[in-house]
């Protein structure tokens, strides 16, 4: 009887799951049996199946589409094995039935154990011995970042509840997945470092292998006292522990720990990032090579603190980040040389203090607009209080490396976009580059591409602003037009053929087959510079701008095919009429209405645009139309003049008929005479 | 325009000099010719405005009727009976007048006839204009008759 209702139960479950997700023709997803212990705060884990290979063990993450996975990650990750990997054995956009739309999946080997610390109960870790954790997590986990790093990724999602035992005996840990996300996004605060913990979680960036190193530390403290040293604890007050004693002395405190531990922790564990360990100083100890453990270097305590919102504050760290949080509030203290004094007396940082007096001296002479310069201002200030800190603008911060991950969830959210614009067009990001002490060809890289940034958000016209810079920033990032409908593209190839199966389904036939997603991707993706043809696309003049976009996509047809795309060839014949506008003549139209439904059937997008773009045949047209108008104009001129001349004529008319009456007479005498003169001398 | 009043009044004064000059030579074809002439005399004195063109078609026809009976005097008798032997024949003054009847017939149904030509020959060529602009447009469309932009107006854009 209970079997017969479980049963039941598991069709039911499934008739409600849908039909499986297939994967590139191979990998079978089924959506009816779900593995919740492996999914991931931004995925859920599906039962997967090869169907070259059905003995192989495998699962799928359904990525969320609010966010964006690390696509370049999972193109470095594929078929990679690693001791401390979990092999990804393939990924890609998959038409998921439960959602009813194509979502981005990842196939990974299924672990033969289970994941060390179970999602619903993060707080039960179970210890590891201190002898064996350094050939069963640090040797794994650290080849597998050494992998990584040369590679040039980093996996940012190292904590407990990311690794898994890959075998049933418990002798081997790798980490789990770092690809359903933006970088970082499902980390707690404390498996961050102070500035990237800074930072808001969308926005982390993909950071360094330090960052990794770091996260790593943290992991191992957690497994080798088997619990959450400061669970409990909210990520403020962890933040602030770590400014003030060092994350070391947060996690550890006064608790025990052998001594080649502590110089491993301490040198994972280390907050300036210059003086983390690296990988070489982990192989170092891994083969026993003593090293003198460093001491934490704690930021500066002042000798009375800055109060602000009623709280003193005893270092510029923490002063920083909370005047972050109360941007407004922040601005009076400062603009009063509050801070200044304080720097100066409290800090005894005159280089600092003098420093900060110079920003507020210029914000007080600024001319243009007062809330702009006070905002820049501030975001100065911050800056000098703590330089290692990420971008902050407004309660907004952001690493440099974040913005595009922080651009996509907020797009993909719907939510206001309005600070990260800003922050652009105000170029607070130069401020903060600027600021760095060591030249580091990366930076100047960003620094660049922010400027770049910045100049299409100051276009508004399709193919530019805010669309633009998103897959600028996100070069992974599949295309967001709606009119793409179930089509997941992330390559520029990808695009056509996606039109032309959504052109299939079409039922407005008036929208053309672009929007400002579809020109900005392409735009972004495009490898060669086509915005001058963008540019055709907000032409006022329709059949202008359909003609710049069927030249773009004939180009594309061209280069990256495919040949045939009939639907999106019928898209745009239906199209034509405003593109055939650009011939005058009636005729050549008529001519064009006859061939471009051939064309259409074939699905040649090329030889549309040929046919409608022969120079030679609309200068002949022009001139001739030129021509045309001006006899028009001239028959116009002439039957005006013959009807303004009505009363003129009448005089004229009068005249004439005079004059011919007179000669008429005359004529007449004349011809009597010469009649009269010849009778009588005959 | 006292000037050419001026000028018109001298005219007639010559043309009055002249005649009586040729009084004392042939007075009888003076006579006649002033008698059977008088609707011309008319038509050249009435008429007012810039163009006086009714004595010269009234006086053609005049004279027209008038020449036979003249030469019938120059080659006949030429003396005062003989002449107004002809102005009592009733035929002659008849024929005279009636012949300038037909001159003033003739000035006044001439300028609306012409008239009538001149606007006949108007329509054709608006008629002509409207069906090559007709043609235009089915060739070229309405636009066609839209002023060309002159050069360097392009929209804005435009490669």
């Amino acid at each position: 009887m209970a079997e017969a209702a479980a049963d039941k139960g598991q069709e039911q479950e499934q008739r409600q799951a849908g039909p499986p997700g297939l994967l590139r023709d191979r990998f079978l997803i089924r959506s009816n049996q779900p593995l919740t212990e492996l999914s991931t705060p931004t995925a859920e884990a599906f039962a997967a199946e090869d169907r070259r290979d059905s003995n192989r063990s495998l699962y799928a993450l359904i990525c969320k589409p609010e966010l964006p996975p690390r696509v370049n990650v999972m193109r470095a990750l594929r078929g990679l094995q690693s001791p401390g990997l979990q092999t990804l054995v393939e990924w890609g956009p998959m038409n998921w039935p439960p959602t009813g739309r194509q979502c981005m999946t990842v196939v990974y080997e299924r672990p033969g154990g289970r994941k060390l610390v179970a999602n619903n109960r993060p707080n039960e870790i179970r210890r590891i011995d201190e002898y064996d954790i350094g050939r069963k997590v640090v040797e794994p986990l650290v080849a597998a970042i050494r992998e990584l790093t040369g590679r040039g990724i980093t996996h940012r999602s190292i904590r407990p509840t990311n690794l898994f035992y890959m075998d049933g005996a418990g002798e081997r840990i790798a980490f789990g997945d770092c690809v359903s996300a933006p970088p970082a996004f499902s980390q707690p605060m404390v498996f961050e470092t102070i500035e990237s913990g800074m930072a808001h979680p969308v926005a982390r960036g993909s950071g360094t292998y330090s960052d990794d190193l770091y996260a790593l530390g943290v992991t191992l403290v957690f497994l080798i006292f088997g619990r959450n040293p400061v669970a409990g604890l909210d990520d403020e007050t962890i933040l602030k522990m770590k400014i003030q004693q060092g994350t070391f002395t947060t996690l550890v405190g006064d608790e025990r720990l052998p001594i080649s531990m502590t110089e491993v922790l301490r040198g994972l564990l280390c907050d300036d990032g210059d003086q983390r360990w690296d990988i070489e100083a982990l192989d170092l100890w891994q083969q026993g090579r003593r090293m003198t453990p460093l001491q934490p270097r704690v930021e500066k305590r002042a000798a009375r603190g800055f109060p602000f919102q009623g709280k003193e504050y005893f270092n510029c760290r923490e002063l920083a980040a909370a005047m972050t949080k109360n941007w407004e509030a922040a601005i009076p203290p400062v603009l009063e040389g509050k801070l200044e004094l304080w720097l100066r007396r409290a800090v005894e940082d005159k280089e600092r203090a003098q420093a900060v007096s110079d920003v507020v001296r210029m914000a007080l002479g600024g001319t243009s607009d007062k809330k702009v310069v006070s905002d820049l201002m501030m975001c100065k200030i911050l800056i000098l209080l703590d330089p290692s800190a990420p971008i902050r603008y407004k309660g907004f911060s952001a690493m440099p490396d974040g913005f595009g991950s922080a651009l996509a969830a907020l797009m993909a959210q719907r939510s206001d976009t309005k600070l990260l614009v800003e922050m652009i067009m105000r170029e607070v990001p130069k401020l903060w580059f600027e600021a760095r002490n060591v030249y580091q060809p990366d930076n100047s890289l960003m620094e660049q591409n922010f400027r770049e940034l910045r100049a299409y958000l100051s276009q508004t016209g399709t193919g530019f602003g805010l669309e633009r810079c998103l897959y600028e920033m996100n070069d992974a990032l599949p295309c967001q037009s709606p009119l793409m409908g179930e089509e997941y593209v992330v390559e520029l190839k990808d695009l056509l053929p996606a039109l032309n199966a959504a052109a299939a389904k079409r039922t407005e036939s008036r929208q053309p087959p672009v929007d400002r997603h579809i020109a900005a991707f392409m735009g972004a993706r495009a490898r060669s510079d086509i915005d001058r043809n963008l540019l055709g696309l907000s032409d006022p003049d329709t059949g202008k701008s359909l003609m710049a976009l069927l030249n773009l996509y004939a180009v594309f047809q061209y280069r990256l095919g495919p040949e045939s795309l009939p639907n999106l060839a019928a898209w745009l014949g239906a199209l034509a009429g405003p593109m055939m506008g650009c011939y005058h003549s009636r005729e050549k139209r008529k001519e064009l209405e006859k061939e471009i439904p051939r064309l259409v059937r074939k699905g040649s997008i090329v030889e549309i645009y040929q046919l409608l773009d022969d120079a030679e045949a609309r200068g002949k047209d022009e001139s001739e139309y030129v021509w045309g108008q001006a006899q028009y104009q001239a028959a116009e001129d002439e039957i005006k003049r013959i009807l303004a001349d009505e009363d003129e004529r009448k005089v004229e008319a009068d005249r004439v008929g005079k004059q011919t009456a007179a000669v008429t007479g005359i004529l007449i005498a004349l011809i009597t005479i010469t009649f009269v003169v010849i009778a009588r001398v005959w | 325009m006292p000037q050419k009043q001026h000028g018109g009044g001298l005219n007639k004064g010559v043309v009055l000099m002249i005649l009586a000059a040729l009084v004392p030579f042939s007075l009888p074809t003076v006579v006649v010719l002033f008698f059977t002439m008088l609707p011309t005399l008319a038509a050249w004195g009435t008429e007012k405005g810039p163009h006086k063109y009714a004595w010269l078609c009234v006086g053609g026809l005049n004279l027209s009727g008038v020449i036979p009976y003249l030469f019938g005097l120059w080659f006949g008798i030429h003396n005062l009976d003989a002449a107004f032997d002809l102005l009592s024949d009733a035929t002659v003054l008849l024929v005279a007048y009636g012949t300038s009847a037909i001159g003033w017939l003739i000035y006044m149904v001439m300028p609306p006839l012409v008239a009538s030509w001149l606007s006949y020959t108007s329509e054709r060529r608006v008629a002509a204009m409207k069906a090559a602009q007709k043609k235009l447009i089915e060739r070229w469309g309405d636009e066609v008759g839209k002023k060309p932009q002159p050069a360097g107006a392009a929209p804005a854009g435009v490669e």
